[in-house]
């Protein structure tokens, strides 16, 4: 069911309007000529809505970046005479992320969860509080590869302010089958009295389009989404991650670039006066080599193959256990990212082939 | 009291020395938590009583390997500063040729009057307490450096690949526009500068170790179907000094 209709006209003008008070971050094409295809898109802060591209196939990075920034400041601190004292740093501004397709919702309710799991995270959430979602939904498989529907992630139901369904086909959509997820985002669309009622014949094409989506992806994994956690608890001693992980180099890629890892580092930054400094956080992974490294110089997983299964250990199990949202949305970002070509898909149907 | 630094040039564009002095907004504050005893490039005065020297240059004549030793003796703490004071660098590149032809090239007549030997990072000349490889070395790295030695705390290079923060950037990967890119095999610690920029990484900070190698190896036969020649050739730029007396 529909709860509105609004033209991208309207729809453009809606995100021009938040544009006065806030940041605007959505989908923006660049041109590589050198690459297949040659063009890529990027989630990146915007100056008018006519340069977000909503008909985008995948944006390269996923937008964990603008909730879960690279690197960022957590707090100040100076010495005093009788010890230190510190001041929270936090540069949370009112943003609006405009255009996120279903797997990349997914992955967004997975961050919440895990930043508000025994206790809230207070840098993320102060993000996460100014954050408008407004996502988009994709009408067929966006690039070779992907196994979102294997996932159960190519259909989103939370997680988002406001959802756009395309309706019509093509890059020229004129109107958008609209579902509110929140009472904000419901009021900011309605501000502009562009939205229309939907009539009939819009819920039947709406439903139609939502039928031909789902007839568009196939299956890529052997193993059911309900039997990865079982399969896998299986694999824990296969000699397939031995095997992979010979062409894997540990640079992390895949971790860096998926929607869903959340892991990070800690240190301070001193001045040279030593009197001031600052609490630094920065992205980690799980394949880098020391990400397991502890005081006293032990590593718990010092070889590739013991990181390779923690990583995929963690995506198709692990994370859902602790967080009960999705440790993967199968995007394929890992799989595209990867320099040694090494899949995740390939992976899972090996070791589903040998327990 | 403040640490006695000294700066020193072996066979280099000693424009690791420069990268020093390109710290504009922060030299003042470096020269008031250090005193520099000792630059040939920033001042005429000169003294041998040192706290911590920094190096840039490859070990590439009998002089040089005179003046290290020197510089060993003289410094409670030696930095080898850039690629070619960490591993040979670019000056390397002539360890693969015949010594008489390069030098008559370079000298012509006067080659007798330049004694050369085959170019070493300083490492295998003297014993090193601190590595900030790179070409030139990341001036930002030297001032955590620096930092490390005044708090007394421990220094260590980032052990990752600059694919990390090349991602960290959000740059698209090179590989996706067809190069064969050497990040997956580099120690990180330039901020990826040259892919962020557009071209491949050539490793100028050096390779990170013998499982991405290994893994380098497969993937370019069996992944990526190209001439390791080419590759090789990518990785001795920097890199053809291997301390084994092998020549890769
Ligand atoms: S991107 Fe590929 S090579 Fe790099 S750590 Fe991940 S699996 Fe290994
Ligand atoms: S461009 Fe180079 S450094 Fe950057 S991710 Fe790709 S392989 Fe790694």
């Amino acid at each position: 069911m529909l709860d509105a209709i609004i033209s991208t006209r309207e729809l453009l003008g809606r995100v021009d309007e938040l544009l006065r008070t806030q940041r605007v971050i959505g989908p923006v094409r660049r041109d590589v000529p050198d690459a297949t295809p040659p063009v890529r898109w990027f989630y990146e802060p915007v100056s008018s809505a006519r340069q977000l591209d909503l008909g985008f196939a995948y944006c390269v990075y996923s937008p964990k970046q603008y909730l879960l920034p690279p690197r960022e400041t957590l707090l100040e601190f100076h010495r005093t005479p009788d010890g230190f004292s510190a001041r929270p740093v936090s540069d949370a501004q009112p943003t609006a992320l405009i255009g996120v397709h279903p797997c990349d919702l997914h992955a967004l309710v997975t961050l919440d969860r895990a930043f508000s799991h025994n206790g809230d995270d207070e840098h993320y959430q102060a993000r996460r509080r100014r954050l408008l979602i407004v996502g988009v939904d994709c009408g067929k498989p966006c690039t070779p590869g992907v196994y979102c529907a294997d996932m159960r992630a190519n259909v989103a139901d939370e997680g988002f302010d406001v959802m756009l369904q395309p309706l019509g086909a093509g890059a020229d959509v004129e109107r958008f089958g609209v579902r509110f997820g929140s009472p904000r985002g419901r009021a900011w669309l309605e501000a502009g009295g562009g939205c229309e009622r939907p009539t009939a014949a819009d819920e039947r094409a709406a439903d139609a389009w939502q039928e031909r989506k789902e007839a568009s992806f196939g299956r890529t994994l052997t193993t059911a989404h309900e039997d990865l956690p079982a399969m896998m608890a299986r694999s824990y001693d296969s000699l397939i991650w031995e095997a992979t992980a010979r062409r894997c180099y540990s640079c992390g890629s895949c971790n860096l670039v998926c929607p869903t890892c959340y892991c990070f580092d800690v240190h301070d930054e001193l001045d040279l006066s030593l009197q001031e400094g600052r609490r630094c956080r920065e992205w980690d992974g799980c394949q880098l080599q020391d990400f397991a490294l502890v005081a006293g110089g032990h590593n718990f997983r010092s070889k590739a193959a013991a990181r390779l299964r923690h990583r995929l250990m963690r995506k198709s199990k692990w994370i859902g256990e602790r967080t009960g949202g999705k440790g993967c949305v199968g995007c394929a970002r890992c799989d595209r990212a990867c320099t040694a070509r090494i899949s995740t898909v390939e992976i899972y149907n090996q070791l589903a082939e040998e327990v | 009291m403040k640490p006695r630094i000294a700066i020193f040039s072996l066979t280099s564009c000693e424009g690791c020395s420069l990268a020093i002095l390109e710290l504009e907004n922060e030299l003042l504050d470096l020269l008031g938590a250090v005193e520099i005893v000792n630059f040939r490039e920033g001042m005429t005065e000169r003294s041998w009583d040192i706290d911590v020297g920094f190096v840039d240059g490859a070990v590439s004549t009998p002089e040089d390997e005179r003046e290290v030793t020197r510089y060993r003796a003289c410094c409670k703490t030696l930095v080898a500063i850039g690629a070619c004071a960490c591993l040979g660098g670019v000056n390397t590149l002539k360890n693969r040729q015949e010594m008489e032809s390069y030098r008559t090239y370079v000298y012509g007549e006067r080659a007798r009057w330049f004694p050369t030997t085959d170019a070493r990072p300083i490492s295998a000349v003297v014993k090193v307490d601190y590595e900030l490889p790179g070409c030139p070395m990341n001036n930002r790295e030297f001032l955590r450096l620096v930092k490390c030695l005044l708090a007394g705390v421990p220094f260590a290079l980032p052990n990752y690949a600059v694919c990390v923060e090349c991602k960290k950037a959000g740059n698209l990967c090179l590989y996706e526009r067809g190069q064969m890119c050497l990040g997956p095999v580099t120690r990180a610690g330039c901020n990826a500068i040259c892919p962020h920029y557009g071209s491949k990484c050539e490793a100028c900070r050096g390779l990170l170790g013998a499982e991405a190698l290994a893994a380098a190896r497969l993937n370019m036969r069996e992944i990526w179907k190209v001439d390791e020649e080419r590759v090789l050739a990518d990785l001795r730029l920097y890199g053809a000094y291997q301390g084994d007396g092998s020549k890769p």
